[in-house]
C-alpha cells in the first residue's frame, strides 16, 4: 500500500495531505477534508452525486483517484457561495425549489454552472441534455429546468 | 397567512450549500466501519461459519454472527414487525442471496474487507424458488416450517353474489397482469451508526419508522423503551424503502458486541438491492359487465412476491387488496390478496405501495373492457367512478369523493377530446391513454407533536415525522405558523428524536400532512389557550373572551386591547409555553373472513392522463405529454405539493418503462444504476402539469403518493391507443411493444 | 485497493514501466473505466501506471490525408473540436454520445478504444472512418488497423507494454455524407442496445463507397465488407437498402441482455442500418 504526499487546490485553498495512491477523490473530499457536499450513491459515474468541477470541467469524483487531480483547481459545492452570499445558480435552485431530499443538488448546482459556463445562454434542449448526467430520484427535474432558466443572461 | 404560500423548504440554504446533516455524513469519535458478510447461495443449511481467522486479523474489533444471540441473557436473534420471523444475521439458515451471515466492526473498511476472505463458510444447498405462484405449489421448497403453504398472509375480501354478478354480464373479460421487482434507489442508501453507552443504546439513521425502530430494537435487546434512543436526521430519499426496520438491527448487534464504540453501517449500492425491494405481483382480474358499461361482478387474485421474510407483506398485504379493486361500483366484489415466501431478498414499501401493481391491473382492464365495448375510456370510468356516499366494496360509505373530479382535470388538462396531432408519418404513431387511482392510508394511526412558544417570541415544534425531502416539516410549520398566527421565520422544527419528539406512526402512506398536520392544529389550540390564560390577568378578562391571533392576544370584543405574545410570557416570568397536540384515526377494522368493516380514515385519490408516441419499427415509447391531478383537500405549499404531483409522475415513470430488478437463479444481476435505470431529465415528458385538487372546507390531506399508481396504466392504455397492443406485464419495454405490435399486424387498425 | 501507482512524466518513462511490469500493470488515462473496474474488484493490477502528466499527448492535428487525434484527448473535447465537427461529424457525433458530460470530460480516446467496450460509441464510429491505431513500446511502434485492434469482447490486441500514442483518422472522400445513430432501448442514460456508424460517398445518385460499422449488439462491433459491397456503382434504392440492413441484420451474432433480447437486437440492426443508410441517401453529411 503506497501512500503519497500530495497537494490539492480545493476551493482556491492549497491541501496538503497524505493520500493512498487508490484513493478516490470523492474519499478524499468527503474523508479527509470533510466536505460533505460531495456525496456517494451509484459509484460508477451514473448519477451526478459526487460532481466536482475540475479547472471548471464537471466530473466524478468517484471515478477519479486524487492523485489524478494533484495541483488541478477543484470547486466543490462549499466553494460556490462567497462570503456568506449565495452564488446566484444556489439562489435560483431556492427560488424555483428546485430540491426535494436535496441529495443530489450540490452536484446539479454543479453541473449547472459548468454549463453556464460554456455557453451562458442555454435553450430549453441544451440544458436537458447537459444536466441529464445528474440523476434526481425525487424528480424535481421540471423546477430544475426553470431555475436554471432564470441563470441565463437573456432569460425569456 | 402562513398555509397556501410557497414558502421555501426551512433549510433551503442548507439544501443549496451542501450541508444537510444527512445520516450518512455522521461521524462520532472513535468511529468503527461495520460491513456485512452475506450467503452467496439462495437456500441452504448452514453448516459452519468459522469467523477466527477473521477476528484475529489486526484491526478488526468483532464480528457478530448468529452463535452471539444463543443464551437466554442474549439479545434476541429474531426480529420483524409484526412477524418476527428475520434474524438480524442468518443462524443455521440461509433464505436468499445476499442475506447476512456475519458482521464485521474494524477500524476501516479495507480491513473490514480483508476480514471478509478470511471468513469459512459451508453449507449444504437447499432447493429454492423465487416465483411466487410455485412457491404455493404442493411441493415446493419450505421456507419457514411454521407456514408449510409459504404464506405470509392471506387477506380476503367478499361482497355481494359473485356467481350471480357474472351470470348477469353481458360480457366476462378476464386479464393477468404483473409487476416485476423493484428497487427504491433512495440515492442516499440506508444507513445507521449505533452507539451503546452505559446500558442504553441510541441509533442515528435514515429511516421512515423512528418509533418502530425503537419498538423492535427494544424487544431484541430486552431493553425499556426510554434507553432506546433513535434519531433520524434528514434523509437523502425514503420512498417507502426506509420504513419499517431495516440494517438498524445490524448496526445496534454491532455496536453492543463492540461495547464502547460507535458503529457505522452503510450499504453500497449493490447492498442496497438486497436490503429491500418492491413486491413483484401477478394480479388476475375478471369483470362482469353490461353491454352499457354497467359492472355487474369483479373477482381480483394477487400475488405478492414478499421474499425470505415476513416484514412489511403482513401488514401490506392487506392494503394491496383494497388497492387492487378500483374506485368503481361494482355490485359484487371477490378479492384474494396472498402474501408469499420465496427465495430473494424481503419486498416492502415503494412509493405508491401495493396501489402500482393493483392499478396498472385494473386501469389497463378497464380500457380493454372500454374498447370492447366501444365507449370512450373517459365515459366508462365516470359512468362507474365512485361518488361520495356510494358503498365501497368493503361495504364503507365513502366521503369527500373526487375520483371524477381528478379524472376530469386529467384529461381536459390533456385535452382528451381534442383530435390527436399526428406526425403524419407511418412508422411514429401517437396515442393517448388515463388513469385513476384510489388508496386507503393507514389506519388505527396516531400522531402526535410538542409546540413551544419561547419569551422571545419563538416557535419550536417537536416532531417524529422524518423529513425526506417531501418538505414535510416546512409543510407543518406552516400550519403552525397559521394556527399561531405568527410569521413562518419564528418557525424552526425539530426532530425526529425518540428522546425529545413525541410518537408518530411512521412518515408513510402519504400521511404526515393530514396525521400530524392536525396534531399540530391540536396542539396550537391549545397553545392558543394556554396564552389566553396567562393574558387573562393582564388584560383583566375572562379567557373566555380573548381572541389569540396574528402574534397577539386580544379582547374579542375590543381588538385595540391586546399584548405581544413575547409580553404575554414576560410579564408572567415564563421562559416558554409548551403544549402538546395528538390526532388518532381508529376505522381500520375489516372481518377477516369478508373484508367488511371501515379500511380508512380517508381516500387518497389521483389521476393521470398522457399522451404518447410509439415508434412502431422499434417499439421505442416516448411520453410526450403527462397531466396529473390529485385531490389534496388544501394545500399547504403549492410549489411542494407540485413537487409531489410531478415527482409522482416521474418515478412512476421508471417503473413503468425501465425499472425491474433482473434475477437469475435468485442472484440479481443489475444491482447498479447502469444496469437499472432510473428517469433521467432526458426521459421526462417536455409538457409536464399537474393540478392538486382542493375544495372549500377540507382539511390537509396527503398527496405523496396519489399521481404515481395511475403512470403505468396511463402510458400502456395510451400505447394501446398508438398501435394496438396491450402490454400486460411491467416494465413497457420497447421489445414488448414491438412484439405486441408483430403479433397483432392481421388487424392493425 | 493496494497498488503502486507510477506517475511518469514522459513517454519513455512510461514505456519503461511498462515493459517493466508487463502483466502486473494496468494504464491509468481518465480513469472513468479504470477506476470503476478497482473500485468493483473486477481488476487487481499491481501497478497503475499513470498516463496523465505525459505532455503532447492530448492533441487533434490536421493534415491533408487526414487527423491525428492524441490518445489523451477527452471524448469531450473531440465533441467540441471545430476540425472534428467539420471533417468527421460522424466521430463528434459519436463522441458527444458517451456516458454523460462528466464521463466524456474525463475520458480519454486511447483509453476508450483500450478498454474495447463493446457498447461504447466511438469504437463504432472508428471503425467506419477506416482508423488506424498507433502502439508503442520499447521494443518499436506498430500501426494497427482498428479492426484488427478491437478482437473481442473487452479485448484488443495491444501487447502488455504498449502505449497507444496515435490515432490515425483518414480524410473520407470528399462530399462524403456520414451518421452515427444510438439505439437506446431504456433510458437516455442506457448504454446502446445498438449503434450504426456509416459513411457513404456518391457520384450523383450512385454510391461509390459504402462503409458501415455496428456497434453494441455483439462482442465486438463490426463491419462487412461483403455487405457493403453491394451498394458499390449502385443507387441507394429502398431495395438495396433492405438488402444491405437484412445482410448485416442476419450476419450478425447478436448478444442478448437487459436491453434487449438477441432477436430484439438483429431486428434493431436492421432497422437502424435502414435508417442510416436512408439519412445517407436522402443527402445528410
Amino acid at each position: 500500500m503506497s501512500d503519497r504526499t500530495l497537494t490539492l487546490q480545493v476551493n482556491g485553498r492549497p491541501y496538503t495531505l497524505e493520500v493512498p495512491s487508490g484513493q478516490t477523490l470523492l474519499e478524499t473530499l468527503r474523508e479527509s477534508l470533510e466536505l460533505v457536499g460531495v456525496r456517494d450513491s451509484c459509484g460508477i459515474g451514473m448519477c451526478g452525486t459526487c460532481t466536482v468541477l475540475v479547472d471548471g470541467r464537471a466530473i466524478s469524483s468517484c471515478l477519479t483517484l486524487t492523485a489524478q487531480v494533484e495541483n488541478k483547481h477543484i470547486t466543490t459545492i462549499e466553494g460556490l457561495s462567497q462570503d456568506g452570499q449565495l452564488h446566484p445558480v444556489q439562489q435560483a435552485y431556492i427560488d424555483h425549489g428546485a430540491f426535494q431530499c436535496a441529495y443530489c443538488t450540490p452536484g446539479f448546482i454543479l453541473s449547472t454552472v459548468a454549463l453556464l459556463g460554456e455557453n451562458a445562454n442555454p435553450d430549453d434542449a441544451a440544458i436537458r441534455e447537459y444536466l441529464a448526467g445528474n440523476l434526481c430520484r425525487c424528480g424535481s427535474y421540471v423546477n430544475i429546468l426553470n431555475a436554471v432558466r432564470a441563470c441565463r443572461t437573456i432569460d425569456d | 397567512m402562513a398555509v397556501g404560500k410557497s414558502v421555501p423548504m426551512l433549510d433551503s440554504v442548507a439544501r443549496v450549500t451542501g450541508t444537510v446533516p444527512y445520516p450518512s455524513n455522521l461521524k462520532l469519535p472513535d468511529m468503527l466501519v461495520g460491513k456485512i458478510f452475506r450467503s452467496r447461495v439462495p437456500h441452504a443449511h448452514v453448516m459452519k461459519l468459522d469467523v477466527s481467522a477473521a477476528e484475529r486479523l489486526p484491526g478488526v474489533v468483532a464480528i457478530v454472527t448468529a452463535a452471539d444471540f444463543a443464551g437466554d441473557d442474549k439479545p434476541n436473534l429474531h426480529f420483524g414487525s409484526p412477524i418476527q420471523d428475520q434474524p438480524i444475521v442468518a443462524g443455521d439458515r440461509i433464505r436468499y442471496i445476499g442475506e447476512p451471515l456475519a458482521l464485521i466492526a474494524a477500524e476501516s473498511a479495507a480491513v473490514a474487507d480483508q476480514a471478509m476472505d478470511l471468513i469459512e463458510l459451508e453449507y449444504e444447498e437447499l432447493s429454492a424458488v423465487f416465483d411466487a405462484e410455485q412457491a404455493m405449489l404442493p411441493g415446493a421448497p419450505i421456507l419457514h416450517e411454521a407456514s408449510p403453504d409459504n404464506i405470509v398472509r392471506h387477506s380476503k375480501l367478499r361482497r355481494g353474489d359473485i356467481d350471480a354478478g357474472f351470470a348477469a354480464a353481458d360480457e366476462i373479460v378476464e386479464e393477468v397482469f404483473s409487476s416485476p421487482m423493484a428497487q427504491q434507489a433512495s440515492l442516499e442508501t440506508h444507513v445507521a451508526t449505533a452507539r451503546w453507552k452505559e446500558g442504553k443504546l441510541t441509533v442515528w439513521t435514515g429511516s421512515q419508522s423512528p418509533y418502530t425502530v425503537r419498538r423492535v430494537l427494544g424487544a431484541i435487546f430486552d431493553l425499556d423503551l426510554e434507553n432506546v434512543r433513535v434519531i433520524v436526521p434528514p434523509l437523502g430519499g425514503g420512498f417507502g424503502g426506509k420504513g419499517n426496520v431495516r440494517i438498524q438491527p445490524m448496526a445496534a448487534a454491532l455496536a453492543w458486541k463492540v461495547g464502547n464504540r460507535p458503529v457505522k453501517l452503510m450499504m453500497t449500492r449493490a447492498e442496497e438491492f438486497v436490503t429491500v425491494t418492491k413486491h413483484a405481483a401477478k394480479i388476475m382480474i375478471k369483470s362482469g359487465v353490461k353491454f352499457d358499461g354497467t359492472f355487474t361482478a369483479r373477482e381480483v387474485s394477487i400475488y405478492w412476491n414478499g421474499g425470505a421474510y415476513a416484514s412489511s407483506s403482513a401488514h401490506l398485504v392487506p392494503a394491496g387488496m383494497l388497492r387492487a379493486i378500483g374506485p368503481y361500483r361494482i355490485p359484487a366484489v371477490h378479492v384474494d390478496s396472498y402474501g408469499i415466501y420465496t427465495n430473494l431478498p424481503i419486498a416492502a414499501a415503494y412509493r405508491g405501495a401495493m396501489s402500482s401493481q393493483g392499478v396498472f391491473a385494473h386501469e389497463s382492464h378497464m380500457d380493454t373492457i372500454a374498447h370492447l365495448l366501444g365507449i370512450d375510456p373517459l365515459e366508462l370510468r365516470t359512468k362507474n367512478l365512485l361518488r361520495t356516499d356510494d358503498l365501497f366494496a368493503t361495504g364503507e360509505r365513502l366521503h369527500d369523493i373526487h375520483f371524477v373530479e381528478c379524472l376530469e382535470a386529467a384529461a381536459y388538462g390533456l385535452g382528451w377530446h381534442e383530435p390527436l396531432q399526428s406526425d403524419n408519418g407511418t412508422i411514429k404513431k401517437r396515442g393517448r391513454g388515463l388513469a385513476v387511482m384510489m388508496k386507503n392510508t393507514i389506519a388505527n394511526s396516531y400522531s402526535e407533536c410538542r409546540i413551544e412558544l419561547d419569551a422571545e417570541g419563538r416557535v419550536t415544534l417537536f416532531v417524529s415525522t422524518v423529513e425526506m425531502g417531501q418538505g414535510g416539516h416546512t409543510a407543518l410549520a406552516q400550519i403552525a405558523a397559521e394556527a399561531l398566527g405568527v410569521p413562518i421565520e419564528v418557525l424552526a422544527v425539530t426532530g425526529p428524536d425518540t428522546a425529545e419528539t413525541p410518537p408518530d406512526a411512521q412518515t408513510a402512506s402519504s400521511r404526515s400532512t393530514h396525521m400530524m398536520g392536525n396534531a399540530v392544529l391540536d396542539g396550537a389550540a391549545s397553545l392558543r389557550q394556554q396564552l389566553a390564560e396567562a393574558a387573562a390577568p393582564i388584560l383583566e378578562w375572562s379567557p373566555d373572551d380573548l381572541s389569540v391571533a396574528d402574534g397577539y392576544v386580544f379582547v374579542t370584543t375590543q381588538p385595540q386591547a391586546r399584548i405581544p405574545y413575547t409580553e404575554v410570557l414576560g410579564r408572567n416570568n415564563i421562559d416558554a409555553l409548551t403544549a402538546t397536540g395528538k390526532y388518532s384515526t381508529n376505522e381500520g377494522k375489516l372481518d377477516p373472513d369478508t373484508g367488511q368493516g371501515i379500511s380508512t380514515p380517508d381516500w387518497h385519490q389521483g389521476a393521470g392522463a398522457c399522451e404518447v408516441e410509439v415508434d412502431t419499427q422499434t417499439g421505442k415509447v416516448t411520453v410526450l405529454r403527462y397531466h396529473s391531478a390529485s385531490f389534496a383537500g388544501r394545500v399547504v405549499n403549492p410549489t411542494l405539493a407540485g413537487l409531489q404531483n410531478d415527482g409522482n409522475v416521474i418515478f412512476g415513470m421508471g417503473a413503468s418503462l425501465l425499472e425491474e430488478v433482473a434475477i437469475d437463479g435468485g442472484q440479481i444481476t443489475n444491482p447498479n444504476l447502469s444496469d437499472y435505470m432510473l428517469p433521467s431529465f432526458l426521459d421526462t415528458p417536455v409538457e409536464l402539469k399537474n393540478v392538486s385538487l382542493e375544495e372549500e372546507g377540507s382539511s390537509f390531506q396527503g398527496i405523496g403518493e396519489m399521481t404515481l399508481p395511475p403512470v403505468a396504466p396511463a402510458i400502456a392504455n395510451a400505447i394501446y391507443d398508438a398501435v394496438g397492443a396491450r402490454i400486460r406485464d411491467l416494465p413497457l419495454t420497447a421489445e414488448k411493444v414491438l412484439r405486441g405490435i408483430q403479433g397483432r399486424t392481421d388487424h392493425e387498425r | 485497493m493496494s497498488f503502486e501507482l507510477l506517475q511518469p512524466d514522459s513517454l519513455p518513462g512510461a514505456l519503461k514501466a511498462l515493459a517493466q511490469h508487463g502483466d502486473e500493470a494496468k494504464v491509468l488515462a481518465g480513469g472513468t473505466a479504470i477506476v470503476l473496474m478497482l473500485q468493483q474488484k473486477l481488476i487487481a493490477p499491481t501497478v497503475l501506471v499513470s498516463v496523465g502528466r505525459i505532455p503532447d499527448l492530448a492533441y487533434i492535428r490536421s493534415e491533408p490525408d487526414g487527423i491525428h487525434v492524441g490518445p489523451l484527448t477527452t471524448l469531450r473535447d473531440m465533441e467540441r473540436s471545430l476540425v472534428i465537427q467539420t471533417h468527421f461529424p460522424l466521430l463528434a457525433q459519436a463522441s458527444g454520445e458517451v456516458g454523460n458530460i462528466r464521463v466524456r470530460n474525463q475520458a480519454t480516446l486511447g483509453g476508450n478504444l483500450a478498454e474495447a467496450d463493446y457498447a461504447s460509441d466511438p469504437p463504432t464510429a472508428l471503425l467506419a472512418l477506416g482508423t488506424q491505431v498507433t502502439a508503442t513500446s520499447l521494443r518499436g511502434e506498430r500501426t494497427i488497423p482498428l479492426e484488427d485492434f478491437l478482437i473481442g469482447f473487452y479485448t484488443t490486441d495491444l501487447e502488455p507494454d504498449e502505449l497507444i500514442t496515435d490515432v490515425f483518422i483518414p480524410a473520407s472522400a470528399p462530399g462524403s455524407r456520414t451518421t452515427y445513430l444510438k439505439y437506446r432501448s431504456r433510458s437516455s442514460e442506457d448504454r446502446p442496445c445498438a449503434c450504426v456508424a456509416a459513411i457513404a460517398a456518391f457520384e450523383a445518385e450512385t454510391c461509390t463507397d459504402l462503409r458501415v460499422a455496428v456497434g453494441a449488439a455483439s462482442e465486438v462491433p463490426q463491419r462487412l465488407p461483403a455487405v457493403e459491397n453491394l451498394a458499390r456503382g449502385q443507387a441507394l434504392t429502398d431495395e438495396l437498402i433492405g438488402e444491405i440492413a437484412a445482410g448485416y441484420a442476419d450476419n450478425i451474432d447478436t448478444l442478448e441482455d437487459i436491453r434487449g433480447s438477441a432477436w430484439y437486437r438483429t431486428q434493431m440492426i436492421r432497422i437502424h442500418v435502414v435508417r442510416a443508410l436512408e439519412e445517407l441517401r436522402n443527402g445528410r453529411r
